[in-house]
């Protein structure tokens, strides 16, 4: 029972960090068009791999929980 | 006219590090350098972010972080959690981790002020969801200070230039930037240049 609750709160926990994830890159985008100093790709390639990381915890956590 | 306007041997050195350096924090006619509302006339006479120094709390704060579920996996504080949830849980500690580290860089890489030769921009990235950005006028400056002190700001060269101005934001702060002094010469010899204009009426 106790870990069905945690299970829950987990995967709420990673829905909402996709969100932010999500966000971090559309900042990123939008930093990148206020400043260009020529790191732009590396930043946005950073931000994407974040979001993706963030998608396989959320995946794997529906499978293994 | 001040030598900061002329193209000298130290233009050329600059120009050249800024396209090997990309994460520099003191750089004067950065080659490559560019922001949103730059007039297509203005020029870049100094571009400022923290001394590189100042990111070893949270550098050594992420790497404990990383090190963290290695220490805590092999103690008896997780044993009875079940297997598949402790990964979870480690992986969970790896994405907070992620977002620390992303946080904390994007804060210190798009922190920058500006100095063109018509007046000065700080851009300020307060966390991942909130940008500031402000300028004013050369011609506004009223008063420019810098302060250093302590032994690692001595050491490393860098502390703050307090910037108070007439525009609408009264207070430009460049905190923790290499090379205080040399800053404040730029903003003087702009300020000099700019009341030179004025004086011959050739403000833009």
């Amino acid at each position: 029972m106790i870990w069905g609750i945690i299970k829950v709160l987990i995967l709420v926990f990673l829905l909402i960090y996709v969100v932010f994830a999500f966000v971090v890159v559309k900042q990123v985008k939008l930093m990148t068009v206020t400043l260009e100093v020529g790191f732009e790709k590396q930043l946005k390639l950073l931000s994407f791999i974040h979001l993706l990381f963030a998608i396989a915890v959320l995946v794997f956590a529906i499978i293994i929980l | 006219m001040p030598e900061i306007f002329s193209a000298s041997k130290q233009k050329k050195v600059d120009v050249s590090m800024q396209e090997r350096y990309p994460l520099a924090s003191f750089l004067m006619h950065p080659n490559g350098v560019t922001f949103e509302t730059r007039e297509s006339e203005e020029k870049i006479i100094l571009f400022l972010r923290r001394h590189l120094i100042t990111n070893v709390p949270w550098i050594i704060t992420t790497i404990i972080m990383l090190l963290a579920p290695i220490f805590i996996t092999n103690t008896t504080v997780l044993d009875s959690v079940p297997s598949n949830f402790v990964f979870i849980f480690v992986l969970i500690w790896y994405l907070i981790t992620t977002a620390y580290f992303l946080e904390s860089f994007l804060t210190w890489f798009f922190n920058v002020y500006i100095v063109t030769d018509e007046r000065i921009i700080d851009i300020d990235f307060y966390n991942l969801i909130y940008k500031e950005v402000s300028d004013a006028n050369i011609d506004k400056i009223q008063d420019v200070t810098y302060k250093m002190g302590g032994v690692v700001r001595t050491l490393f060269n860098y502390g703050d230039v307090l910037i108070q101005t007439a525009s609408e934001v009264p207070n430009f702060d460049f905190l923790a930037v290499p090379y205080p002094d040399k800053v404040v010469k730029v903003l003087q010899d702009l300020r000099i240049e700019e009341q030179q204009e004025a004086l011959e009426g050739r403000i833009r």
